[in-house]
């Protein structure tokens, strides 16, 4: 068995968290020199990377990242950067060597415990084979596409209300993923309004590297007010057991605290992706009428727009990983014990792996991608979704609004790299 | 080692010999064989890793998981009699040999 030839298939994508902000918050002045322990001298120094820059536009980045060297250690994010479609499949496909118990505590301070994300094999396993119980496709079929169709008909009728020029993420894309969020988990009597800001506030903690103090008490006050929540729900399903996560967690033995953290984490990662999906797959229809007429032809054919959407505007940019052994990527040497960003915006754009991948064309059966990553970690939620977003939201939106796009008046804004979206997106009618 | 020959959809023909344990999924994406992806590294999460046993190779096979049997379902090529997912199969464990065709899509 050859544990170290790079490969070319696969796909990837799965977690996220921790570096994230990171790499979001780090300012030049914290960005050290290039580091003396890791890398230095073994692989190229991207030095010319600017986070400022990735925050405007990553993908010429990220294509000047492949073109140059596809595996650099990048003294601005302090990591060594895997932008190759190859190299990223490589590093999933061998979690013994790519772990995910990466080093630094800011996700177990700002979850209060490990999740399953940063845990790896046997011990993942476990946990990850619970809720992959009510998250294969026949259950999202009969338990919870029920609640998604329901969700989506609320917030259609409050997009319809805010009428044109409405905030598509606001009114729309943004309580849908935090309302068919709360559903999966089994939490009730809880606003979406409030999960979306406890989410923002994990994944600010997750990222705290600066340890801003204002950060950590609003972590600590989110997780106050899901503690509180949880109480409810952890009562309610011990006596009435369901198809919902949390039902499903603390039914499997779990400690309260590891139930805890893992809501924590599908909170951090659950909302913000499906939402950036909604908005983004709205955006590239409007640029594209002539694949918005193909889809409304078929409905179905939302479900490859949805799919082309993750690939081309990948939510989740980066995923972190830190290297056990010494190992060989695309032809460079990394040391065991780096830290690594796992590209994946790049990955889904790189022309090794995908023809014309800068362009958006969803007639394109089977382009592959990593946008909910590969292996072990392969995103929980890539069923629900496909469903949720795919299947369920998008194609209603041109139901009921057959000529939805977005605003010529008002352009949106996006917000940040390693998890992009965006922040508002004017609608019209 | 364990002998397993993959048939490709497109006539040609792959042989690997496999350490005891290993699923047919896992050797077959660590040594490059095309027509497998195995996207979920082996939780019966996804049916990437679609393979039609040859009939003289099945009866030694352990029965078909429940989850294997719903995955299956979405398997990208139809399934077969002989359908199972490569990541549930571990050499030695459930096959002392084997031969598979690769569907024409995962």
């Amino acid at each position: 068995m050859d544990a170290t030839a790079a490969v070319r298939t696969g796909c990837p994508f799965t977690d996220k968290r921790s570096a994230v902000e990171r790499a979001e918050n780090a300012p030049t002045e914290m960005c050290s020199p290039v580091s003396e322990t890791i890398g230095a001298g073994e692989m190229p120094v991207a030095n010319w990377i600017n986070v400022a820059e990735l925050r405007e536009d990553p993908y010429p980045t990220y294509a000047r990242l492949r073109n140059e060297s596809p595996v650099a250690w990048v003294p601005a994010i302090k990591k060594v950067l895997i932008a190759s479609f190859a190299g990223c499949l490589f590093a999933e496909q061998h979690p013994e060597i790519f772990s995910n118990n990466v080093s630094g505590a800011h996700m177990t301070r700002a979850f209060g415990g490990q999740p399953m994300i940063r845990q790896d094999g046997a011990d993942h396993s476990a946990e990850r084979n619970v809720i992959n119980q009510t998250l294969r496709p026949k259950k999202i079929k009969e338990v919870w596409e029920a609640r998604f169709i329901a969700n989506t008909q609320t917030y259609l009728d409050a997009l319809e209300d805010g009428g044109p020029g409405a905030d598509l993420n606001d009114v729309f894309a943004a309580p849908l993923a935090a309302k068919n969020l709360i559903d999966l988990l089994g939490l009730s009597c809880v606003a979406p309004a409030d999960v979306a800001r406890w989410s923002a506030d994990f994944m600010a903690g997750a990222g705290n590297v600066l340890d801003d103090q204002d950060i950590w008490l609003r972590c600590q006050r989110s997780r106050e007010e899901l503690g509180s929540a949880l109480d409810e729900a952890f009562a309610r399903l011990r006596k009435n057991p369901d198809d919902s996560i949390i039902s499903l967690l603390i039914h499997s033995g779990m400690p309260e605290e590891s139930v805890r953290a893992n809501v924590t984490l599908t909170i951090s990662g659950g909302v913000s992706e499906p939402q950036h999906i909604m908005t983004s797959s709205v955006s590239l229809l409007t640029q594209h009428p002539e694949f918005l007429s193909w889809a409304q032809e078929e409905p179905t054919r939302f479900e490859q727009v949805f799919q082309e959407t993750l690939r081309l505007q990948s939510p989740i940019a980066m995923i972190t990983r830190e290297t056990t052994t010494d190992t060989e990527v695309d032809g460079f040497r990394i040391p065991g014990g780096s830290q690594i960003g796992l590209l994946l915006a790049s990955a889904n754009r790189d022309v090794l792996a995908i023809e014309n991948p800068d362009e958006f064309d969803p007639t394109h059966e089977a382009r592959r991608h990593l946008g909910f990553g590969s292996g072990d970690h392969l995103c929980a939620g890539k069923w629900a979704a496909e469903a949720a977003v795919g299947r369920i939201a998008v194609p209603a939106l041109y139901e009921r609004f057959p000529t939805l796009r977005t605003d010529p008046a008002h352009p949106g804004t996006w917000n940040g790299w390693v998890f992009r979206g965006f922040s508002s997106l004017p609608v019209v009618w | 080692m364990i002998s397993a020959t993959f048939n490709h959809p497109e006539g040609t023909t792959d042989t690997l010999q496999i350490d005891p344990g290993v699923s047919l999924m896992k050797a077959a994406v660590l040594n490059g064989i095309g027509n497998i992806i195995g996207e979920c590294g082996g939780q019966a999460m996804c049916a990437t890793c679609h393979v039609l046993v040859q009939p003289e190779y099945r009866d030694q096979l352990p029965p078909l998981g429940e989850d294997e049997d719903e995955m299956l379902d979405c398997a990208a090529t139809e399934r077969t009699e002989g359908s199972r997912l490569g990541c549930q199969l571990k050499a030695g464990e459930h096959f002392s040999a084997i031969e598979v065709d690769l569907p024409e899509a995962q």
